[in-house]
This record gives C-alpha cells, structure tokens and sequence, in this order.
C-alpha cells in the first residue's frame, strides 16, 4: 500500500489536488466573486440568501446525521452541505423569503441527498433539486428578480423575514432578459424587440458583469485543478455550437450565442452546477458527453421549453443519464484487446 | 532519441533519492549469524538439505528448490548450521569467510543448457522485488520467440538507489550479463530503459556500451514518472508494445530483467558465486548514514539498520521496498533476503498516517493517474460492494497495484488495499471452485504413480527374466504381439502434456507470484509420472522386440 499522500507530501513541485473537504471550501471561495457581483447589483438579498442557505444547509445536514446515527462531526467538515446552501443561495431571486430558501434546502439536503446515503451517494444534483422544485411550485417567487438595486438596504430584513408584501415586490421585480426575450412575441423581430428597451437601464450590463464574475471563478476553479475542464468546455461548447446554429438559421428570432453565453445561469452552471463530481458522469469521455448534453438541453429548453432558463433542469435530466453514460464510457484498459463490435457482454 | 510513445496516468511522487545515492556503495559488516527463510521466491518454499551442527562454507547448498517453480538457497556466512526449522535455516557464523564457488565458465562459449543449469544452481531470482527464479523464466522462452531484452533500470519508486548505485558501479558486469541472457533467449537487441534523474548512471552505461557485444544494445533514457519501472509501461514506453491483459512481456516477444540480477547472473557465471548477498538501499529519516550497502543474505535488519545510525527514538516505522508498493514490517527482527531491495526507516513526519477517509465523490483524479487506464473510482464501488461480477468487467486484474490512485485520491481512500482484498476474495472463490478439480487430480496423480510402479516391476521382472532367459540360451517364449507404435505414440503424448503443464505453470506462476500453485505442480507431477511410466513401458516393448528378432 502506498506510505505517500500527495496531500501530505511538501518536497514536490507537482500541484496536488487538495483534500476533499478543502476542496468543497474552494469551491466556495471560487462563488464569491460571482456573489459579490450580484450583490452589488441586485442587492444585499443574495448575500442574506446565500448566509441563509448555508446555515438551512448546515442545520438540516446535522439534524438528518443525527437520525441517521451517523458521526456529525466529519461530515460537516467535509463542508459539502455547506457549499451546496453557497449554491442555492446564490441561484435564487434576491427577495427570496426565508420559509421558500428552506424548502429548497430541505429538498436539496434532506431529499437529494441524505435520503440517498448522503456525500457521495446522490444521484442528483442537490442544489438543482432544491431549485428545480422551488421553480415548480413557487413559481411567482421565483421570478422575483429585482432590477438592479431596487431591493432596499431597508427593505432587507422584511425580505428575510418574508414579510415583504407581494403587491410590493411585484411592483419591483422586473423580468430577467432571458424571459423578456423569450415573451417577446412571434411577431416581433429581434432587432424590433431591442428598440423597445425592453429592460430597466443598466439590467443587461449587470448580468452580464455577473456571468463575467462566475467565469473568473470558474478559471480559479480550474487553475486550482478543482475540477477538470472536460464538463465545462463540453458544456459551453455544445451550448454555443447549438446556439449559433440557430441564430444562423434565423438571427432575427433566435438569441444570438453570446446572448445564451452572458445572461441566465450559463456560466455560473458550466463551472459550479455540472461540476458537482458525484453526479456527474465518472470518466473522462463520459464527462464530456454529459457536459454536451447539458448545454444542448440548455438552449433546446430555453427556446422551445418553457422556462426561460434551464440549467438547473438540463443538469437533473443528465443526471438521469449517468448511470448509462458510466456503463458505456468506460476506456479500454491497456493490454485488453479491442472489444469486437456489437458483442453482448464485452462491456461492463 | 525523443520517444512519443507512452502510457496513460502516471504521478510525481518526491523523489527522495538523494539521502542515499550520495555516498559510496560499500560492504555490510560479515554478520555474526544469519538468518535465512526457505521461502525467498515466488513458487515453493526450498527444502533444507543439511541438518544441524554441519559445517558450511559460504555458497554452500543448504536447500534445494522443490517443484518446479522455487530456487535454491545457499549459505551466506561461513559456520554452523545451528538451526533448521520448518520455515528457516540459521547459521553461526565462524568469522573465516571461507567460499566455496562452482567453476567459472566462459558464456560465451558454453552451452545453453549449461548456462541455464548455472542459473538454477546459484539460487537465481529476479532481484527487483518479485523474485522469480531466473533459471524458469530463461526456460519460459522456448515457448516464446524473444526479440528485445529490455533492461528495467527505470527504478522509478521514490527513495530505492540500488539499481542506480549497480549501474554506477557495475555497468559492464551488468551489460555482460545482459549478453548472457541474450544468448539465452536469442534476443536481437538489448534495451536499456533509465529515468533521466540518474545521470551517473546514464554516463557509466555510456562508457560500457562500447565493449558490450555481440547483441547491440540500446540506451534509452526516459522522463522521470512513476510507474515507469512497471514491466508493461516500461515495455509501452520503449517499444511502443502493448503487453496483453493476463499475458506476459514474452507474449509480444520480450523478456525484462533488472540490473541487479544481471550482475548476479554474470557473477554466478563468471565466478561461480552463488546468490549470497545482495546491494540494499538503507534510507530513510531515522538513520544517520544512509546509502547502498552490500548485504549477505540473511543478515538481521535490526543490526543492518544499527550499523548505519539508526535512531531508535525517531523510528517510526520500517519499509521494505518502496513508499509506493513496499510493506511495512511488523518486526526488525527478521532477515534481509532476495527480495528486500530497500529498507526505509521512516520518521512519522517523513510518512504521516493518511488523514481519516472521507466518502468517495467520483471527482475521477485516480482515473487521471491509472497507468492501465482503468476507472479505480468504478472499481472502489463495487470492490466495497463485493459486487465480484461489476469488478471483473471493470478489469480488475489488470490493476498493476502501483497505488498512483491511493497517492492522489483528495479523500484519502486506501484503494489499492481495497483492490487487494478483492482480488484475493475473488481468488479465493476460484480456489473454492477449484478445490473439487484438485482432488481429481490428486486421485489421476495416485493413479498415474501406481501405474509407474507397476511398470517399474514390469521392468524389473522382465530384466530378471532375461538374465535368466541367457544363461540357459533358450528362445523367448514371448508371442504376443508388442505394439510399439502405439506405445511410442503414448510416449509422446506423455511428454507433450508435461511439456504444456510445465509452461501453464510457469505463466500462472510469472503472472502473479503470490498464487498458491500445488495443483498446478500436482498436474505437473502427474503428467511426470504418466511420461516415465510410458517410458518405462517403451523401453520394456524395446527390448522385448528385439530379443523377438535377435534369435
């Protein structure tokens, strides 16, 4: 058995993947840019979103452990309960109330992932779930997304609290471009539909800025060698590669790639969302068919889909296809002949 | 020349190498007694052939190999045989140091049987840690056409300097019993495989190459990653081969050997010296002059290591072999032997306890590593499944155990030691299975040696029957017809499966050196006996046909 880890090893120059529990902690380090962003843009709500999360992420993890009669302590250190609140948190409208960032959370933690056999274990991503259901069935909160810093500093706590009224917040909320675009009309031309300012001044820069700040930790991510490039790079490119074939096909209807690229989740999806390893397809050509499929359901869904943005949806339904993807994505080991076509059983 | 073939993974694990190639190779104190296992091989353990109060001198036999895989084992010291137990032979040494060697021979003009004979007779075995009898694997080349000998002077585990200090010091000698073997086994060219981070070695090979002949020889120097010295990744990277799964480098026509054991080859060749010591690497922390030492085999660790400074206080724990693949050894009292190429007597800064393992989360680094290209993520699954079905589809067997996945898995999972204990699960099943199939051939081997025997008193009272039959000088009564062909085709038969059990045995037995392999020398002791029978039987008919004709 091998004496060496390469975590405890100090005397080599190679860089050594960090421990799994630091590992999660990069991740989080690696969203703050991203959340620093929207904040500043959107508001303190994403900040009391995401604390708020990650605390619902942390409580719930350790009341389920202790039903569970498992050891509290090493899980939570793993942080991976925390880093998926960091996740939830930061995927929801800044006027979030605190009872809608609790359902998410206990789909996310207690559902998707406890229920599972917890770290390592679940099938789906828990964040998307916890997203994937709030949009299903709250779907009025969860287009609440504030023009850029229209949500008071005042206003906060009664947003924490959810006591914000609803007459109120509607007057507030405004529509993110990727539902403007996408209720703009048949009839409409996209050129047509531009010229109307279809947004409150300075909404497209913003997120924009946002999709920007995800990127930058998502090169973090990579540097770091967090995660591999194969989801993200399979993701974002069969994203583009779909949705320039699109808007070649008609640019005055279709979202132009750039358009799919800098608003909505796609960024922040690509680095933190299709990342999550234990969901993910295992090895390495598998993860690059599972990043493609990701961003392929990305732009179908968000053009002929029903919901203007779908990366937590694209994500789950890949999820589905792993275990298919893990049987026939696994490589020839060296030495064993190539297996002769169409043969049953030669597969694992 | 820039190679662009290579295997998939690989790691960079700390080299280590410098605490102990710095200083000078030298000679071990003469060990006041030794110690030595009958089991210092791959195969059967030997079987002691003195018995207590003999005198020994150094290279004397003291047990001979027994079945077909194992080796013979000599005294190292010269003295009394004070204790020979069922596992062991200890030896009071005398402090004279008197040898006893065979007559040298000139390789390059004796025969090869004679050669291979020499290699059996020194107690020979692979050197680099698995120590496979050298003699068999010279022989497994009649089945196989061999067209490079590789020399794996890759060395690629992190701390071992003994192939390195070899070289440094031996490069002809090495190079010369690389010829050997290559007139053994009708190699065409020889192939030195080196890391680069040995540059001593690399320039003493330089200026040997020139005087080795008649086989040309290739040096080959490789970028430093680990596994490199892995037989099938060293035979990639060379010569862009791929090994078979379950095969063996002669499959493709190739036999590996490490330096050190061509050195022992010459040595056992050139000056009748049996395999008595070896070259030891002492790192580590806790000693204060490491380095290579020459070691007679048998030779307590605990001294060896006290020779050398060890600080008891700091000890932490001792390996024997590599950080990547050796094992740590419960006690210091036990010998060096044939097989311990390095002892590492760590501090337990040097080597801290993994940290606690947290749950798998597929983030797929071991995959990046595997040198096999396998999925340990999938293997580690369904190895704590003991879902045996899964793990065999996943290749299981071809997991080399270099434990690159284990050094880099971010939650800390031993899954080499979860790789092991399927596959010996999974071994021992097959043994299970296997065990109904044994005692047939347990009760074939019964059979087969009462039919010798009676042969053999077929013979016996033939002869007597002749002897009387002359004197008297009366024609042979005998009218029944001897069927001579048949038996000759009986005969053949009989030599053909001795033949084909000998290499079955010989593979299982390359491949995976730890296998229990009694019903395979079972098979092959029956095959034995239906062959002498049949000879037997030849023979009687021989005779008996031409006292038909003689009269």
């Amino acid at each position: 058995m091998s004496m060496m880890h390469a975590s405890d090893v100090n005397d080599t120059a190679t860089t050594a993947v960090p421990p799994t529990a630091s590992l999660m902690r990069w991740v989080i380090v690696a969203t703050l840019p991203g959340i620093a962003t929207m904040s500043y843009f959107f508001g303190l709500g994403v900040i009391s979103n995401v604390l708020l999360a990650a605390a619902f992420g942390v409580a719930l993890e350790s009341a389920v452990l202790r039903l569970r009669m498992r050891p509290i302590g090493v899980a939570l250190n793993d942080s991976s309960a925390l880093l998926t609140g960091v996740l939830l948190g930061a995927s929801l409208p800044p006027a979030s109330p605190w009872w809608l960032i609790g359902v998410g959370m206990f789909a996310a933690i207690v559902v998707a992932k406890q229920l599972y056999g917890g770290l390592g274990h679940n099938p789906f991503n828990p964040a998307m779930v916890g997203y994937a259901l709030l949009l299903v069935s709250f779907p009025a909160y969860m287009t609440l997304w504030a023009p850029p810093q229209e949500l008071l500093h005042n206003g906060l706590w009664a947003q924490i609290a959810g006591t914000l009224p609803t007459a109120q917040l509607d007057s507030w909320s405004g529509a993110t471009p990727l539902d403007a675009f996408k209720h703009k009309g048949d009839t409409l031309l996209a050129s047509e539909f531009w010229a109307t300012n279809p947004l409150p001044d300075g909404t497209l820069s913003a997120w924009r800025w946002v999709a920007l700040a995800w990127l930058a930790g998502g090169v973090l991510l990579l540097a770091k060698r967090i995660i591999s490039w194969h989801i993200p790079v399979a993701m974002l490119g069969s994203a583009l590669l779909l949705a320039t074939l699109f808007y070649l096909s008609d640019p005055s209807h279709f979202a132009s790639p750039l358009f799919h690229l800098l608003t909505g989740a796609t960024l922040f999806g690509a680095f933190f969302i299709a990342t999550d390893p234990v969901s993910a397809a295992t090895s390495r050509r598998g993860k690059l068919i599972y990043g493609a499929g990701i961003g392929a359901l990305v732009i179908i869904i968000r053009t002929f889909g029903g919901y203007p943005d779908a990366v937590a949806f694209a994500v789950l339904l890949m999820n589905l296809c792993v275990p298919l993807l893990d049987i026939y994505s696994v490589p020839r080991p060296t030495g064993q002949p190539k297996a002769a076509s169409g043969k049953p059983g030669e597969r694992p | 020349m820039p190679r662009s073939y290579d295997f998939p993974g690989g790691i960079h694990p700390p080299e280590r190498k410098q605490r102990s190639n710095r200083s000078p190779l030298s000679e071990a104190p003469l060990p006041p007694r030794v110690t030595l296992p009958l089991q210092q091989h791959s195969g059967q353990a030997a079987a002691p052939c003195v018995s207590a109060g003999e005198a020994v001198k150094v290279g004397s036999l003291i047990a001979k190999r027994e079945g077909m895989i194992s080796s013979h084992l000599h005294a190292s010291i010269s003295g009394t045989v004070s204790e020979v137990s069922a596992t062991q032979i200890t030896i009071e040494g005398d402090g004279q140091d008197t040898w006893q060697r065979l007559p040298s021979l000139d390789w390059r003009v004796a025969d090869t049987a004679v050669l291979v004979e020499r290699l059996n007779e020194s107690g020979i075995v692979g050197l680099g840690g698995a120590g496979f009898p050298t003699h068999i694997k010279a022989r497994v080349v009649e089945q196989h056409a061999i067209h490079t000998l590789v020399i794996n002077a890759a060395e690629c585990e992190p701390y071992i300097t003994a192939d390195d200090l070899t070289l440094r010091l031996y490069a002809n000698e090495v190079l010369q019993g690389a010829q050997i073997i290559a007139k053994l086994c009708g190699a065409q060219q020889i192939v030195i495989g080196i890391e680069d981070n040995k540059p001593d070695a690399i320039t003493a090979l330089q200026h040997a190459l020139p005087d080795s002949q008649p086989v040309p020889v290739e040096l080959s120097v490789i970028s430093t990653r680990y596994p490199s010295g892995g037989e099938r990744q060293l035979i990639k990277k060379l010569l862009d081969l791929n090994v078979p799964s379950g095969g063996l480098p002669a499959d493709v026509g190739v036999l590996c050997h490490n330096p050190g054991t061509l050195l022992a080859i010459l040595q056992a060749v050139r000056d009748g010296q049996p395999l008595v010591s070896r070259i030891v690497t002492l790192t580590g922390e806790s000693i204060n002059q490491p380095g290579n030492r020459w070691v007679r085999l048998g030779t307590s660790i605990r001294e060896l290591l006290e020779q050398v400074g060890l600080n008891i206080a700091e000890l932490h724990q001792v390996i024997q072999g590599g950080p990547m693949m050796g094992t740590p050894l419960p006690t210091l009292d036990t010998p060096v032997t044939k097989l311990t190429n390095c002892l590492i007597a760590a501090t337990r800064e040097e080597f801290p306890p993994a940290p606690a393992e947290s749950p798998c989360i597929r983030c797929g680094e071991c995959e990046s590593v595997c040198p096999v290209a396998l999925l340990p993520q999938q293997l580690h699954w369904y190895a704590r499944a003991e879902d045996d079905a899964k793990i065999e589809r996943y290749h299981l067997f071809d997991c080399i155990e270099c434990g690159a996945c284990s050094y880099v898995c971010p939650s800390h999972i031993p899954l080499v030691v979860d790789y092991r204990e399927a596959k010996s699960r999974i071994r021992l099943q097959r043994i299970e299975a296997t065990k109904a199939e044994h005692a047939k051939h347990r009760f074939e081997h019964r059979q087969a040696r009462l039919a010798r025997e009676e042969a053999e008193k077929q013979a016996r009272r033939q002869a007597r029957q002749a002897q009387q039959r002359r004197p008297s000088n009366t024609a042979s009564p005998s009218s029944e017809q001897v069927d001579l062909r048949g038996l000759r085709i009986a005969h053949a038969a009989a030599k053909a499966s001795v033949k084909k059990a000998e290499k079955t045995l010989a593979r299982i037995a390359q491949e995976d050196p730890k296998q229990p392999l009694d019903d395979l020398e079972m098979q092959l002791a029956t095959a034995q006996e239906n062959l002498k029978a049949a000879e037997l039987q030849l023979a009687q008919a021989r005779e008996q046909h031409s006292s038909e004709k003689s009269p």
